[in-house]
């Protein structure tokens, strides 16, 4: 159980950086993802921290041992990789064991580590298969395995999930971070997947463009995202641009084409039932809501305490559970997911509750356009 | 693949296709000849050109390996060329299976360095000067291979002039030593290209698996990355094996005194004393030695075949 430290880390290929002043501390026995779409630096990040990409600015800690220099043999870190990368010349037994070879333990101590793993993750009676007859999933495991047998300081997770159908995904997340858990190894995971980061990590880090956009718990960055683009990653991607003045304890939301005034709570510092308004004073702004957190109500059966866009319905789909309709306000088509049943072309009202709104202030180029 | 050959072409065309569309109207020969005459028609042409230039001149000179100058049949011509060349059929077969063990060598040298090598500066040059050899015939590089391992050539020049070696320990390599010189420095690139090519065509990945383990990067190249690409590197050892056995130039040029290989002792036979028989019975024991070797060329491409 080790820590991570990264400290103001820069990467570039090629005169483009592509980290820039990255600062990071993973806790030991902590379980961190990296999330952010692709190109945003997180599998640098990984790859960084495990020494196969060269720094050019910052440091890199791994139980307190400067490692910026090290090259990735003299790191004790073990990646698992979205290929598998287990080597075909070898047997399941072998692949997991290789690590502890090289570690120079003997072979009845290697046998007996070998078969530890195989019981821990569900792979007896396999010990002897070429991996090349084993399935995805159990590739993975294989991989995992063999990272996990060396006990490393850090394990290093760069989208294991990816490779895998949708099934096995969901079983293999749960039992890596149970795994992860009961053996209190400090793990760092790249994924651009948001539900998997949210129902693995302890916390997430979100990157964007090379920076980190924001770090916090699942809940802290669902509930109260740090920017407008954060909260979009978040699944709040349905955004309507308002005028609001912000007083202590209320946004104060001025009457548009489409939606009347109304004043609703403040959230934040324990409140969790108000708007999370990232601004102060008064001005444009961008208010960014997810499908799932809204409902329809029929034109003129709308409650005072939330804000209410009119518009009408131009799809629908039944994705299971609800329904999710395409709702034109204006120019613009917000999803919004309903329990009803409703046609195509009907007048509706978008309803919003104060808790679902997150806004940001407006940039100008982006208020004239909106 | 959408191109009709050339007999299909110079065929009318309701033969081209049997039954369906335009051409339903097949004339009733069509449904006589069953597909796998034209099949053996097509193949016809290749199966003719590979039995005329090849099995016919290789069956004729294993033939009249067992043919005395009357025609008649006999073992002499083997008898005679076991009798007088078994040191040179001897010789033959260390010479090359020495070449080619140093062929193994270093084109996974070579091959490992261009894929694990760190050094861009280095990695560059060898990428570029390891193929040379490539495209130098074998008879030039045997007589570059003179002057340089002569005794009083290039290479002792070198050695005496930078005080590595006295004059008189100068020494010449034109013996057994340049022979297996000159066909490693030959055939070397051919090989390294090949398994440089498989070596980068590897997940990558599976390199760094090992890296991260702990593997320094010789480890890697003998535990990870020869094992992956030994059907390649076996595959062009074998071709090499094969072409070392067949020169004549580099032995005749730089070893030609006995024992040489057995490559000489044919010219020889046939140049000095017309002696096609005992010549004919040499090249069997060639057709053997490439024979064991195709073999296990065969056999291990079975076997891989199987493994996928």
């Amino acid at each position: 159980m080790s820590e991570l430290h990264v400290e103001n880390l820069t990467v570039a290929y090629g005169g483009s950086r592509v980290l820039n002043g990255v600062s990071l501390h993973v806790r030991p026995g902590e379980f961190v993802a990296l999330l952010g779409s692709s190109g945003c630096g997180k599998t640098t990040l990984l790859r960084a921290v495990s020494g196969f990409v060269p720094v050019d600015g910052g440091r890199i800690a791994i139980a307190g041992r400067d490692v910026t220099k090290a090259p990735p043999e003299r790191r004790d870190t073990a990646m698992v990789f979205q290929s598998y990368a287990l080597w075909p010349h070898m047997t399941t037994a072998q692949n997991i064991g290789y690590g502890l070879k090289l570690r120079r333990w003997t072979r009845p101590r290697i046998a007996e580590r070998v078969a530890e793993m195989l019981r821990l993750l569900k792979l007896d009676g396999l010990a002897d298969r070429n991996v090349t007859q084993l399935s995805g999933g159990q590739r993975q495991r294989v991989a995992l395995g063999r990272a996990l047998a060396i006990d490393p300081d850090i394990l290093l997770l760069d989208e294991p999930l990816s490779n895998l159908d949708a099934r096995i995904r969901l079983e293999l997340r749960h039992e890596i971070r149970a795994l992860q858990q009961r053996l209190g190894i400090t793990a760092v995971h790249v994924t651009h997947d948001r539900e998997e980061a949210m129902v693995m990590a302890d916390r997430i880090v979100i990157l964007n463009a090379g920076v980190i956009a924001q770090i916090g718990t699942p809940e802290e960055i669902y509930r109260r995202p740090a920017s407008a683009f954060v909260a979009s990653f978040l699944g709040a991607d349905n955004v309507v641009p308002l005028q609001a003045t912000r007083t202590e304890r209320t946004l104060e939301i001025a009457a548009g084409p489409d939606h009347d005034a109304v004043s609703l709570p403040l959230g934040g510092d324990g409140a969790q039932d108000g708007a999370q308004v990232e601004m102060p004073g008064s001005g444009p702004v961008a208010a960014h809501f997810r499908t799932e957190s809204v409902r329809l109500a029929s034109a003129g059966h709308t409650p005072p305490d939330a804000l209410v866009l009119r518009g009408r319905i131009t799809q629908a789909a039944y994705p299971g559970g609800r329904w999710r309709y395409g709702v034109a306000v204006g120019g613009t088509v917000f999803l919004v997911d309903d329990d009803d049943r409703r046609t195509v072309g009907d007048a509706v009202a978008i309803v919003i509750p104060p808790s679902a709104l997150h806004c940001f202030p407006l940039r100008r180029e982006a208020a004239g356009t909106a | 693949m959408s191109a009709p050959l050339p007999t299909e072409a110079n065929r009318p065309a309701p033969f081209l296709r049997k039954g369906g569309g335009r051409d339903a109207t097949a004339l009733p020969v069509t449904a006589a000849l069953p597909d796998w005459v034209w099949g053996v028609l097509l193949v016809l042409p290749a199966l003719a050109m590979v039995a005329l230039f090849f099995l016919y001149p290789l069956g004729l000179s294993a033939v009249s390996a067992f043919q005395g100058r009357d025609g008649g049949w006999t073992l002499a011509n083997i008898a005679k060329a076991f009798e007088l060349y078994s040191l040179d059929m001897a010789f033959t077969l260390a010479i090359v299976l020495l070449s080619s063990a140093l062929v193994a060598v270093l084109s996974v040298a070579i091959g490992g360095y261009l894929t694990l090598g760190e050094n861009r500066l280095a990695v560059t040059m060898l990428r570029w000067l390891y193929r040379w050899p490539l495209f130098i015939p074998f008879i030039v590089a045997a007589q570059m291979m003179r002057s340089f391992l002569a005794k009083n050539g290039l290479m002792n020049n070198l050695l005496i002039g930078g005080g590595i070696i006295e004059p008189l320990q100068a020494a010449s390599l034109l013996d057994w030593r340049g022979v297996v010189v000159t066909f490693v420095w030959k055939q070397t690139p051919f090989v390294a290209l090949m398994v440089a090519g498989a070596m980068a065509s590897l997940d990558r990945s599976t390199i760094e698996a090992a890296r991260d383990l702990g593997a320094g990067r010789l480890r890697i190249l003998a535990e990870i990355v020869v094992p992956q690409v030994r059907p390649t590197l076996v595959v062009g050892l074998i071709l090499s094996f094969v072409t070392m056995l067949s020169v004549m130039s580099v032995p005749m040029m730089i070893n030609p005194n006995s024992p040489t290989m057995i490559t000489v002792d044919m010219a020889y036979r046939i140049n000095a004393h017309g002696d096609y028989g005992v010549a004919n019975a040499l090249g069997f024991v060639s057709y053997a030695m490439a024979g064991l070797v195709g073999w296990v060329y065969l056999r291990h491409g079975v076997r891989q075949g199987g493994a996928r």
